[in-house]
């Protein structure tokens, strides 16, 4: 780049700090990026990242410090002037309007507009795939983003950055959504974008990403400043250390397993799609037994989803039958499920998972309520049993949120939202627990919990289901894998014998066995 | 209690006081509209223009009042605003007012009230006496109905006479009034057919069961105009049109009602649509019963069944439009004979409703109502 | 107090008094506009109402305005409970006009006694709300359509059978309390208070008494819980196991109770008569979104916001018509209530405030 920068660094925040009552959400945090690096920003959730990006986006003003752009000091008071000096964000959430195509998504805003008021979309169409070739960002500029994969609409927002010629680019949490290859292919864009000039700020609590592609990488703890690292010269166990206070054992610990009984058995289960006419999943049977974990693995889409929603009974059954404890429950309602001992902690704690205007005593019973300890016999709630309850679990499971029991769950922080749901289903004492992507958006700090409480309930002697889409947790949690694969259950793996290259392969259908019936 | 009481006795001859003072002042006329507004192109609107404009000739203080909503209570609560905000007159306009005469006139004995279209019957029976009619009107009331049979009559003769055959009638709800209008109508056209010696005098009768124009009305009316029709009596407030619109697709023509509808029909449907209107004489009613009590000669305590009161049609309260289209067959001259004849008695012409009148020299089909 | 003001009740409570004072406001400039000379004393009587009137008539005027008050607050609750179930109960104004039908025809074709006739105005609203409820948990219809048009279908429905129970000569149903008096609500003594006005019933009470059944409902009981849920998180409430068809089919048909019983407790005051070539439905249904609203969805501020709408209503007939045509009445009074509408916004825009001041005081510390 022939550019000449005033200064060394793109975007400087100086002594930021931020408070809001009760909590300093920023205490003086020093951030600087470098014209055409990629810098990471971690930390845990709470950490005050948001709240630094935001003040950055314009979305608050800080009570202190200052910031630069190209070293010359400038005032952000809303978004608006933030895309003026050329900053540009990828949301953890796309911002696209679904029914549109992807060029019409990418312009939106800054629309070429002819003499008469009519879009000139030829000059724009042109910049767009001009663009995508430089980066390496393959799009159909005429697709519709409802039809294309969550990579494609990722590209299509960091086109629409581009299109803007924003310079600094912020990517808050991108590879949450993803799949490892989508990852494989972000992390190599995002390379690319940083060669031609642009400078990233790379939000995440990936340790293996940041390492992967970041240069430099600032963690943050607590709204405090912990320190900025090459991460050439670190180490990942130094950076979550940094980020937690503290060493993480990122290997689960855990005894062998002693499987007994099966006590979820699932037969030739066959659950239609609700995107497409084809079923999702296709006669799969498998077995739980108490006193193991047995993990799905596999790429999203491949039909994980429908087979919980076909045993927790959120869907109905093609064909095929489900067990536990030997007794059918294939066409028992959701609610006689959980009775009969089956816990749920869904994939998406705030579509299924949580009444977010309900406060967290009312969430807390959400399975239970009706029950005889919390409803009376005329059909009023027992409000103090719930109270007692609900302390109790945010006691014993440490669920942490600003006014305890009566604390909007929308209000509380993922982590201890999450929390809040495995206390609730892991109180019911359930003999099997079905857990999809229960560490979904997690730190480090609450995956580790959360992965001791699924081996806690193994060790009780409880089944545990567990759905997973990180490599990581498919290779450490689990005693057995089985991968699904287009709906399909097409290897069964032991973890301690596989490697991620073999499970890779497997996820990809480029291996199958026949995975006999149990 | 006491000083409850002592309050009270001090207000109620703070407003006797006021009311005798009122009395030895000048007039104040209030008026309270129905269901409708005082744009209504009809009742509220002819009350309210005749009213208005003789309190400003006279230079006396007037004000409407639109109750709160279509029920007795409003009615009564709006006219007790009208009196309590001084006025000593209130009109009142359609028969809907009965109940609400009953409920205020015995105990406002300083207010003179003038009721419009209120029949015995309709005060009778908010009484709850409808049976033995023992209710004694009270002396500050005076209510006005009108012998519609008569203007029927007119507008009936008129239409055969200038040359139309194929009629029909277009009546809103078959109340008493509307029925006198339509049977008045009928016998009109019958006389005048005969009198001409034609045999091919026809009318359709029909009510729409409501008093405003809708589509399934329009339609009906439609296949009248297609069948040949040539003029209809649209009677009853706005359902002229339905009969406007339909008869403006062929040309064909219609009757209005009430008061002189030529001007408001003719520039909705077209010029010359209209070829007269049967009337009642409201503003005629309202001005000389103000008058009267302008002058102290006002007599109340009764009904009135006002119709011919003179040979001359223009003193009488009910004509045809002076709008009227009048021709060869019948002029100027023709409708005055025909007033006189009638107010001589050499014309009889029936208010009974009980049954549909005799006929002679035309065919009446009958098609109850519309829906 | 600035506790006291993060406290969602007194939000709610400060932004309808905002929208009310806002309304009486706007509706002020519209007079001036019109006409300066007669806007503040017209502007003075609609907010008097019946302190416009004499004393000794105040209380037999401001029984009439509760009269028609108890309706609207039933209706309000009908709008609020369904929209705290995540419904929006449209079709509550048909439910109203299923359930005037039905008292009325009851009371005057078959002459039964006032609680029969409520009774079935109870359950024809119900069972009116229960269709759409049906259609929406089986078919997936969208409430908001299949209401309106039912309200539709209602209408005339009643017009064409009302027509059996009317007047000869108007359009009007006959009068109750010539054809069967036993079918009028009692008034239990209440007339008397109200100056012999006997339109003041059993309602006044009753209702009262629904608006706190109503809110033990939503606020204490397993049902309010499951219904809450529903409304604000379907699949949450479903991934519970809570029966997502039956609660929105008995939400609808609570909601079309909540509205037939508004009707009943109107007509058998035999304050209205049902005009049956009537083409539009009663407003007292829509009205109630307005009061639903106002009252912050809260069932008791229900009763006071519907106590103000009404008696704004009836403080338009107090407009100067020496100055305005009678219309502007219904201007003013619709655009208070327009504005009454706002108040979910007003509460926004003041939590925004609330937190905005905060942010600067933090930077104080």
């Amino acid at each position: 780049m022939g550019e000449t920068h005033n200064s060394e660094y793109a975007i400087e925040m100086l002594h930021i700090t931020k408070r809001f009552p009760g909590i300093i959400a920023n205490d003086d945090i020093t951030l600087q990026l470098r014209h055409g690096e990629i810098h990471a920003l971690l930390g845990e959730n709470g950490a005050g990242k948001s709240t630094l990006m935001s003040v950055l986006f314009g979305l608050y003003q800080a009570e202190e410090g200052t910031i630069k752009k190209d070293g010359r000091e400038v005032r952000i008071n809303n978004p608006n002037d933030a895309n003026n000096l050329g900053i540009g964000m990828v949301h953890q959430h796309f911002k696209l309007v679904e029914c549109f195509t992807v060029l019409d998504n990418i312009i939106m805003g800054v629309e070429p507009v002819g003499a008469l008021g009519f879009l000139q979309k030829k000059q724009a169409r042109e910049k767009v795939i001009a663009l995508s070739e430089k980066y390496g960002l393959q799009v159909d500029p005429d697709a519709k983003i409802e039809d294309i994969t969550v990579g494609m609409q990722q590209r299509t927002e960091i086109l629409k950055m581009l299109y803007r010629d924003n310079e600094i680019l912020i990517f808050d949490e991108p590879t949450a959504v993803l799949t490892p290859q989508e990852i494989e292919e972000l992390m190599q864009i995002m390379r690319n974008l940083a060669a031609e000039g642009k400078s990233i700020l790379f939000i995440s609590h990936k340790l293996a990403e940041i390492m992967a592609v970041a240069d430099r990488c600032t963690v943050l703890r607590k709204g405090r400043y912990i320190g900025t690292v090459e991460t050439k010269n670190t180490t990942m166990e130094e950076l979550s250390a940094m980020m937690v206070g503290r060493n993480v054992n990122f290997h689960v610990e855990k005894q062998p397993a002693r499987p007994g009984d099966a006590v979820l058995e699932v037969k030739h289960m066959t659950v239609a799609s609700r995107v497409h006419n084809n079923n999702a999943v296709k006669d799969v049977s498998f077995k739980v037994r108490r006193g193991e974990i047995v993990c799905i693995a596999g790429i999203d889409g491949n039909g994980q989803s429908e087979l919980v929603y076909g045993i927790t009974g959120l869907e109905p059954l093609v064909s095929g039958s489900i067990l536990l404890d030997g007794k059918d429950i294939t066409k028992a309602s959701i609610r006689k499920r959980s009775a009969s001992g089956m816990s749920h902690i869904p994939e998406d704690r705030h579509k299924h998972g949580l009444v977010l205007d309900y406060s967290l005593e009312y969430n807390m019973v959400l399975q239970t309520y009706f029950e005889s300890r919390f409803t009376d016999r005329i059909g009023f709630l027992r409000r103090k049993n719930i109270r007692q309850y609900s302390d109790r679990l945010i006691d014993q499971y440490d669920v942490r949120s600003g006014q305890g029991s009566i604390t909007p769950a929308r209000s509380m922080s993922g982590g201890n939202q999450q929390k809040a749901i495995i206390a609730r289903e892991i109180d019911k004492n359930p003999e099997v627990l079905v857990a999809v992507q229960p560490t979904r958006g997690l730190d480090v700090g609450a995956i580790e919990y959360i992965h001791k409480q699924l081996v806690a309930q193994r060790d009780a002697g409880k089944a545990v289901l567990l759905i997973s889409l990180e490599l990581d947790e498919v290779m450490d949690v689990p005693d057995r894998i089985l991968v699904m694969y287009e709906g399909e259950i097409v290897g069964e793996l032991d973890p301690k014998q596989t490697t991620q290259e073999e499970l890779g392969l497997y996820m990809a259908g480029a291996k199958r066995d026949e995975v006999k019936d149990q | 209690m006491k000083k409850f009481l002592a309050v009270l006795l001090t207000l109620a001859l703070l407003l006797s006081a006021a009311s005798f003072a009122v009395a030895d002042e000048a007039m104040k006329v209030a008026m309270v509209t129905d269901y409708g507004d005082i744009t209504d192109q009809s009742f509220n609107q002819t009350t309210y223009e005749a009213a208005k404009a003789f309190c400003e000739a006279n230079g006396f203080e007037f004000q409407y009042y639109k109750p709160a909503s279509d029920s007795d209570t409003d009615r009564i609560s709006s006219i007790e605003n009208a009196i309590d905000d001084g006025y000593n007159v209130v009109i009142m306009p359609g028969y809907a007012f009965a109940k609400a005469i009953v409920g205020t006139v015995g105990e406002n004995p300083d207010t003179t009230f003038i009721a419009l279209d209120v029949s015995e019957y309709d005060l009778q029976d908010a009484n709850g006496t409808a049976k033995d009619f023992s209710w004694v009107y009270p002396k500050n009331l005076y209510s006005a109905v009108y012998q519609e049979e008569l203007c029927g009559y007119m507008a009936g003769y008129a239409a055969v006479k200038l040359g139309y055959k194929q009629l029909g009638f277009l009546g809103g709800m078959a109340v008493p009034a509307v029925v006198r209008y339509g049977y008045g109508f009928v016998q009109g056209a019958d006389a005048a057919a005969a009198e001409l010696g034609l045999k091919d005098v026809t009318m359709k009768y029909v009510y729409g069961n409501q008093f405003y124009g809708d589509a399934d009305i329009t339609a009906y009316m439609d296949t009248w105009y297609a069948g040949g029709t040539e003029i209809v009596f649209a009677c009853g407030g706005g359902i002229y049109d339905s009969a406007g619109e339909a008869a403006a697709k062929v040309g064909a023509k219609v009757i209005g009602v009430d008061v002189d509808q030529a001007a408001i029909i003719d520039g909705k449907y077209g010029e010359g649509i209209t070829v007269t209107s049967a009337m009642k004489g409201l503003a005629a009613t309202v001005n000389a019963q103000l008058t009267a009590i302008k002058e102290g000669k006002f007599e109340g305590g009764k009904v009135e069944n006002l119709g011919l009161v003179s040979e001359d049609p223009d003193e009488n309260f009910v004509q045809i439009a002076p709008s009227t289209q009048f021709a060869d067959g019948f002029t100027k001259d023709d409708y005055k004979a025909l007033v006189a004849k009638m107010f001589a008695g050499e014309i009889k012409v029936s208010g009974a409703i009980e049954a549909e009148p005799e006929v002679s020299a035309i065919a009446v089909e009958y098609l109850g109502n519309i829906k | 107090m600035r506790k006291a003001l993060k406290n969602e009740g007194v939000q709610a409570f400060i932004a309808s008094i905002f929208c009310i004072l806002l309304g009486v406001l706007i509706g002020y400039i519209v007079l001036l506009c019109i006409n300066p000379s007669g806007a503040s004393e017209s502007i003075l009587n609609v907010i008097k109402n019946f302190l416009y009137k004499k004393p000794a008539r105040q209380m037999k005027e401001l029984g009439n305005t509760l009269a028609k008050t108890m309706p609207l607050i039933l209706c309000s609750l009908s709008i609020l409970f369904s929209y705290k179930v995540g419904l929006f109960n449209i079709g509550a104004a048909g439910q109203y006009v299923a359930g005037a039908c039905a008292s009325l025809y009851a009371a005057l074709a078959w002459g039964w006694g006032w609680l029969p006739c409520m009774i079935f105005a109870v359950v024809a609203g119900a069972l009116l709300g229960s269709i759409t409820g049906l259609l929406k948990a089986y078919c997936n219809v969208n409430e908001v359509i299949s209401g309106i048009m039912l309200n539709w279908i209602c209408l005339y429905t009643a017009n064409t059978l009302l027509t059996n129970v009317k007047e000869s000569t108007s359009p009007y149903t006959m009068y109750l309390d010539k054809i069967n008096k036993s079918s009028l609500l009692p008034t239990l003594g209440l007339d008397r208070v109200f100056g012999n006005n006997e339109n003041v019933t059993i309602a006044v009470p009753l209702t009262v008494v629904v608006a706190v059944i109503v809110w033990i409902i939503l606020g204490k009981t397993k049902l309010g819980y499951e219904l809450k849920a529903t409304g604000n998180n379907r699949n949450a409430a479903k991934y519970a196991g809570m029966a997502q068809n039956r609660n929105i089919i008995l939400t609808l048909a609570i909601s079309g109770a909540l509205a037939g019983l508004a009707a009943s407790l109107l007509y058998q005051t035999g304050y209205m008569r049902w005009e049956c070539t009537q083409s539009s439905v009663p407003a007292m249904g829509f009205n109630g979104i307005a009061a639903a609203f106002l009252g912050g969805l809260h069932p008791i501020g229900a009763i006071f916001s519907s106590f103000f709408i009404q008696h704004i209503t009836d403080g338009g007939q107090y407009v100067n018509t020496n100055f305005y045509s009678s219309q502007i009445s219904d201007v003013i009074s619709s655009v208070i209530i327009y504005l009454c509408g706002f108040v979910l916004f007003i509460k926004l825009t003041m939590k925004k405030f609330l937190s905005k001041k905060d942010e600067q005081k933090g930077a104080k510390q």
